[in-house]
């Protein structure tokens, strides 16, 4: 019962490109072109590019970052990287306009939807600019074309935010009717119908909704968000509920998904209606335990939401399919989107900002709980060493707060706060906030010697969440201060003292450990599959796991055909659910199997050129092969488990003479009627010759032939004489497929010869052999793979340049030789050749010229070599300066900053002005202050980097006409 | 938990125990009709692990049950060795209606005995017994399971309400046949039903009975380092906090 997965070994670091969508959160490349209603011209063959660029919007400092055309997308990034950046679809562009500015300046006014304009000064050389403004021309062209301009409006509308900026407009100017015309198209989720978690007075939503509003006015919204310091600031507060799913979908990204596939969700759920699955089943046990205590989930209006957002996400992504934990996050997030809003959101969460969690093998969880203990240890080596010494895994408490975000371990209304704070700020606020909840063992050093093992650290971390809403200074003589509650701390400081956790520290974290945790990962699989064996045979578990190498090395090279799903007209079949699933092989990789273990499935050459030898070896096919496959099919699958693979192999393995001629014989009896055919004796011994195809000298050939000969005098002589009907004796015949030698006389046979009886009786049980397979040599197309232990499959390629290289220079002088390795190699000094006799029929011929023919096979003409000398020569170049791509992290600065962070003091913030926390009033002037003294204990100070120049010169193109 | 720290004065001894076993065969409901003795439909899932806390007197002594009731779902089977490493105890369950249950706890049984502290007391719970027992009426029905019963109605979904006579026909997984191999594996054994509350303590008292109360005590009271109380865990480790299996235990670990 074992499922063998080598997808860990497909990680791939992304490129910088990747990393750059990754941080714009645009939706990955093949899902915007995979869009059946547009044919998919046009976005491939556009440019990227990118430029240093000033971005101006009325209200705001002028910026200095860069621009990013990335079609169909324009995206920006202060130098920073944080403070400001926008990600915004091309087709919201409604106008381009270069502006008339001093001379010298290039500048552009984007009117974008919304009625909103910003001008970005492109700060480059002339031609750069000019290049960057025909490339966003033609993108702007292509989109124009796609007719993508014309679904803005549509989408748009969905959006809850234009109807609180409507509402808000129409409450300044003369109501317009159109108001409740509007509201009805907006998407929303349970909580609209079944009420929002929390007190809406306690978490100040009236004043949260209209700082929003005011954002929203003057800086975009959905498609064309623009995010300033004081958007993530907002956030940092929390998110009015009703605006909650929106501004979740856009700060992740998760809105440009469901704008480029609209209709998708729907689809998904009518292509595969009534199909069932093991993912199906496992979400059906879960749905009635995913937030239960909230209301909608009592219901089954929120039953079948959250069911139809999981089986969609299952079934669009069969590998993953349903992980528990899964279950929260779609319950969390569809009280506040609708089902299309959710799914999308699922996809951003699970395929991008909490990559590998959910999979099978979990890897990205414990990735991140390795990445996070090592955060612990370099932030908080005093509660790092004190865990150590009593004992205790961060894990057991942390684990949740990644899976499920926190949902489940304090209470809802936080927990979606710092969800907020997730969408808007990455992944890094989940080990910032991780790192604080332990860190607070760190003020209390009494409690920390309480915990002397992994439950007395769960209890402790259940007291403090179950307090977050206390205050974090109930003895403070201010009464601002004493409203501060422990979980509005909790924020502060992480984002503070934890800043030194960064998006890069984390991934040059992960990278650092990935190669420790699959192979762990690993290990634990392989010794499973061990374990679980329903018989080791004649192994030890040694031998069980040089088989189990084999095998995963095989895989890794053809991977075996993923489980699919039975088709839908097929479904409510209890038994196929029942069978665990197991990894199975099909024939293909069977034989790169085989090629590990049996020498005569495999192929070696052993070639010198004049600089080296070597022995190249390749997979070996023969109709052989394929008859031990099916042989060793006992359950007629068409396909080999783990299980399979052991038995069979202790079928031949341990077998003495006597039971190495019987295997061979039931091996070619295909129909296990207890005799062969002639046909059969034939192929037989074509195998024979396969196996001997390398052997040094005729007497192999010769002990085949003699076989040959024997057998059909026999088993002629052997047959019942028949009475003819006119009562003499016929001689015997017989059709070449019915019937014709048993196990006694084939016995007989071969142990009439000298060569077949020592080769039953040592030489071919020696054929297999259990060998550590050297796993560095999996070959694989990618480079750069998992960092430190996949680096040798770089060198693995420079290897074979190298070898075509000095094979090509050695053919040129004469020097390059193949030698075939023989399978058994008993004889090495050629013999007499004998006489040929008249034993090859046309088909043994056949596969002999077979293996002759591969002889020439890399014989490749000179005249090339030399032409291709040159080329060989860059591509080794470029491959060995690409080496050393497997950077760590540098350590030193990153070690300082922690330090200082460890010694640091938590000191309660500042507050500005006390002023009596009174209820708030709707129509106080104040009402505000208490979110903006919040909003304003989260302002970072950033640097714009701009002279006062250049803010002139802002200023100025603000004003700027248009050229003419 | 502010008595924690005090736990070495008084005669409480604490043991970690651990519930493993296929998804929903009802680990947590044991675990709840344990702790609270009361019966849920619907829990909060369990998300790597969920843990608990009861004690359990037994004779003179008081006996702390720190309890880890894992998840189920097979993907989070390499996350157990996590919650089990120092464990004392463990209870593995599978549903006496559905045999394949069984034989995941098979497996969770040789992992334990192979990987975990090599003292762990092991017991094999047959939960939802209440589903193949004739309802309490009616007696008629011979307490000895056929085994031929298990063969048709194995689809059968088990109900809410399916004690009424038909009970015996949903079994899947005779009570012979497990207890021989629970006998032949050394284990404790045990039918259960969390949702009647039978055989539940037993299972808990049980065990008690059989943990080498003495050893850890003693080993406990040697000192302030409680590393190395677990059973003769050796202590300390280089690793810190490791998901691997490995982690607490020597090198011959490795051979499974
Ligand atoms: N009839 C019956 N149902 C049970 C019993 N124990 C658990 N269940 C049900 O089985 C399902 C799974 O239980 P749960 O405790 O969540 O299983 P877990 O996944 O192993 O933790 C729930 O619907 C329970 O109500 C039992 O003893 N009898
Ligand atoms: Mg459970």
């Amino acid at each position: 019962m074992a499922t063998i997965s080598t997808q860990l070994r497909n990680f791939k670091e992304p490129t910088k490109e990747q990393l750059t969508q990754l941080f714009f959160s645009l939706p990955p490349e093949p899902l915007y072109n995979g869009d059946p209603s547009t044919p998919d011209k046009g976005m491939g063959e556009l440019e990227k590019m990118e430029i240093s660029a000033m971005l101006t919007v009325s209200g705001e400092e002028p910026c200095t970052g860069k621009l990013y055309l990335i079609p169909p997308y324009l995206a920006f990034a202060s130098l920073d990287r944080k403070s400001v950046r926008f990600t915004i679809p091309l087709c919201t562009i409604r106008k381009v306009e270069r502006l008339s500015a001093r001379a010298g300046v290039y500048a552009l006014g984007l009117s974008l939807w919304h009625q909103m304009k910003i001008i970005v000064q492109l700060t480059a050389l002339r031609p750069t600019a000019d290049l960057f403004c025909s490339l966003l021309r033609d993108a702007l062209k292509s989109e124009l074309q796609r007719g993508q301009m014309k679904a803005v409006k549509g989408f748009v509308n969905t959006c809850y935010s234009e109807v609180m900026v409507s509402l808000d407009d129409s409450k300044d100017g003369p109501a317009t009717k159109s108001d409740e015309h509007t509201e009805s198209m907006y998407l929303g989720g349970l909580g609209l119908k079944f009420k929002f978690p929390g007190d809406p007075k306690k978490l100040r939503e009236a004043s949260k909704t209209k700082l929003w509003i005011s954002y929203l006015k003057t800086h975009g919204r959905n498609l064309t968000l623009l995010r300033f310091p004081q958007c993530t600031r907002l956030v940092q507060v929390g998110l009015p509920n009703r605006l909650r799913g929106e501004m979740w979908e856009t700060l992740s990204g998760s809105v440009y998904l469901r704008f480029a596939n609209p209709g998708e969700y729907e689809r998904i759920l009518e292509q595969n209606k009534g199909r069932t699955s093991t993912s199906t089943e496992e979400i059906e046990k879960d749905l009635h335990r995913s937030l239960p205590e909230y209301s909608a989930y009592q219901s089954d209006v929120g039953i079948a939401a959250l069911r139809r957002v999981l089986q969609a996400y299952s079934f669009k992504n069969p590998e993953t399919g349903y992980c528990q934990a899964m279950n929260i996050l779609a319950a969390a997030i569809l009280i506040y989107m609708s089902e299309e809003q959710a799914f999308w959101l699922l996809e951003v969460i699970c395929d991008r900002l909490l990559p590998g969690y959910y999979s099978t093998s979990m890897h990205g969880t414990l990735l991140d709980q390795r990445v996070f203990e090592s955060l612990v240890h370099r932030c908080l080596p005093v509660i790092h060493d004190h865990f150590q010494q009593v004992d205790v895994q961060l894990s057991v408490a942390s684990l949740p707060w990644f899976l499920s975000l926190f949902i489940n371990s304090m209470p809802m209304v936080f927990a979606f706060r710092i969800i907020d704070c997730f969408f808007c700020m990455g992944p890094k606020v989940l080990f910032q906030v991780a790192s604080d909840n332990t860190a607070i063992l760190k003020i209390n050093g009494e409690k920390l010697l309480q915990i002397q093992d992994d439950g007395g650290f769960i209890h402790l971390m259940r007291e403090y969440f179950a307090s977050l809403g206390d205050s974090a200074h109930p003895d403070s003589p201010d009464p601002r201060a004493r409203a501060i509650t422990r979980f509005q701390e909790l924020l502060l400081v992480s984002f503070r003292e934890f800043a030194v956790i960064t998006d890069d520290t984390i991934l040059s974290e992960r990278r650092k450990f990935r190669s420790e945790v699959v192979h762990s990962i690993e290990s634990f699989s392989k010794r499973s599959a061990i374990r679980n064996l329903k018989t080791l045979e004649r192994f030890n578990k040694d031998q069980a796991g040089l088989i189990y190498d084999a095998l995963f090395k095989a895989i890794c090279i053809i991977p075996p055909p993923a489980v699919s799903l039975p088709p839908p007209t097929l479904l409510t079949t209890k038994e196929a659910t029942e069978e665990r699933p197991e990894t199975r092989i099909e024939l293909r990789t069977f034989k790169v199997f085989l090629s590990e273990i049996c020498t005569w499935a495999r192929t070696e050459k052993v070639v010198s050129n004049g600089f080296q030898q070597r022995v190249d070896r390749e997979v070996a096919d023969h109709e052989l092969i394929d008859r031990l496959f099916y042989f060793w099919d006992t359950a007629y699958r068409g396909a080999l488990s783990f299980q399979d693979l052991v038995s069979g192999l202790d079928g031949v393995m341990f077998n003495d003479l006597m039971e190495n001629i019987e295997w061979f014989f039931n091996l070619h009896d295909k129909n296990k009627d207890g005799f062969l055919s002639k046909d059969e004796v034939l192929t037989l011994c074509e195998s024979l010759l396969f196996i001997f195809r390398f052997e040094i000298g005729d007497a192999y050939l010769g002990a085949v032939s003699r076989f040959m000969s024997n057998a059909f005098e026999y088993g002629d002589a052997l047959l019942p004489a028949k009475e003819g009907p006119n009562g003499e004796e016929e001689l015997p015949q017989i059709e070449s497929n019915q019937p014709y030698i048993n196990l006694a006389t084939f016995r007989m046979v071969v142990l009439a010869d000298e060569i077949l009886e020592s080769f039953f009786e040592t030489d071919f049980s020696a054929t297999f052999k259990l060998e550590p397979v050297p796993m560095m040599e999996i070959p694989n197309s990618n480079n750069g793979i998992l960092g430190g232990l996949w680096s040798n499959i770089a060198s693995d390629d420079n290897r074979k340049i190298f070898h075509k290289f000095t094979d090509e220079i050695g053919k040129s002088i004469g020097k390059h030789q193949i030698l075939y390795r023989p399978a058994i190699g008993k004889f090495t000094t050629l013999e007499e050749p004998k006489a040929r006799e008249s034993l090859l029929t046309p088909t043994m011929r056949r596969s002999a010229s077979k293996a002759s023919l591969s002889a020439t096979d890399s014989s490749t003409s000179i005249s090339v070599a030399t032409s291709q000398l040159s080329q060989l020569n860059v591509d080794l170049d470029a491959s060995t300066t690409s080496l050393p791509s497997s950077i760590f992290s540098p350590v030193p600065p990153m070690l300082q900053a922690a330090n200082a962070v460890a010694f640091m003091e938590r000191t309660p913030f500042a507050i500005d002005d006390a002023k009596d926390d009174d209820e708030e009033s709707e129509d106080g002037s104040e009402f505000e202050d208490g979110v903006m003294d919040e909003v304003d204990a989260f302002i970072e100070a950033h640097d714009t980097g701009l002279t006062e120049a250049e803010r002139e010169l802002a200023k100025d193109l603000i004003n700027a006409e248009p050229v003419k | 938990m502010a008595d924690a720290a005090s736990g070495s004065t008084d005669r409480s001894v604490q043991v970690k125990l651990v519930l493993l076993g296929e998804a929903a065969v009802g680990k947590s409901s044991v675990v709840l009709r344990f702790v609270s003795n009361e019966f849920q439909a619907n829990k909060e899932p369990t998300i790597g692990a969920a843990f608990l806390t009861q004690k359990c007197r037994l004779e003179d002594r008081v006996l702390r049950y720190e309890i880890w009731d894992t998840a189920g779902q097979e993907r989070f089977h390499s996350l157990a060795p996590m919650y089990y490493r120092n464990a004392q105890a463990a209870v593995v369950v599978y549903d006496v209606t559905k045999a394949s249950s069984l034989e995941k706890a098979k497996t969770w049984v040789k992992e334990l005995q192979r990987q975990a502290n090599p003292n762990i007391v092991i017991a094999l719970a047959g939960n939802k017994i209440d589903l193949v027992q004739p309802s309490s009426s009616s007696s008629s029905t011979p307490s000895s399971p056929e085994p031929e019963d298990e063969a048709d109605d194995a689809t059968a979904t088990p109900g809410e309400n399916a004690g009424d006579g038909e009970g015996e026909s949903l079994r899947q997984v005779p009570r012979e046949e497990a207890e021989a191999y629970a006998q032949e594996a050394g284990l404790l054994f045990f039918e259960t039903s969390a949702k009647t509350g039978e055989g539940i303590v037993e299972i808990f008292t049980e065990i008690a009975k059989k943990i080498p109360i003495d050893q850890i005590l003693a080993s406990s009271r040697g000192g302030a380092n409680r590393a190395g109380a677990a059973g003769g865990r050796a202590a300390g480790q280089e690793g810190g906090v490791n998901l691997d299996e490995n982690a607490g235990k020597g090198k011959d670990a490795c051979n499974c």
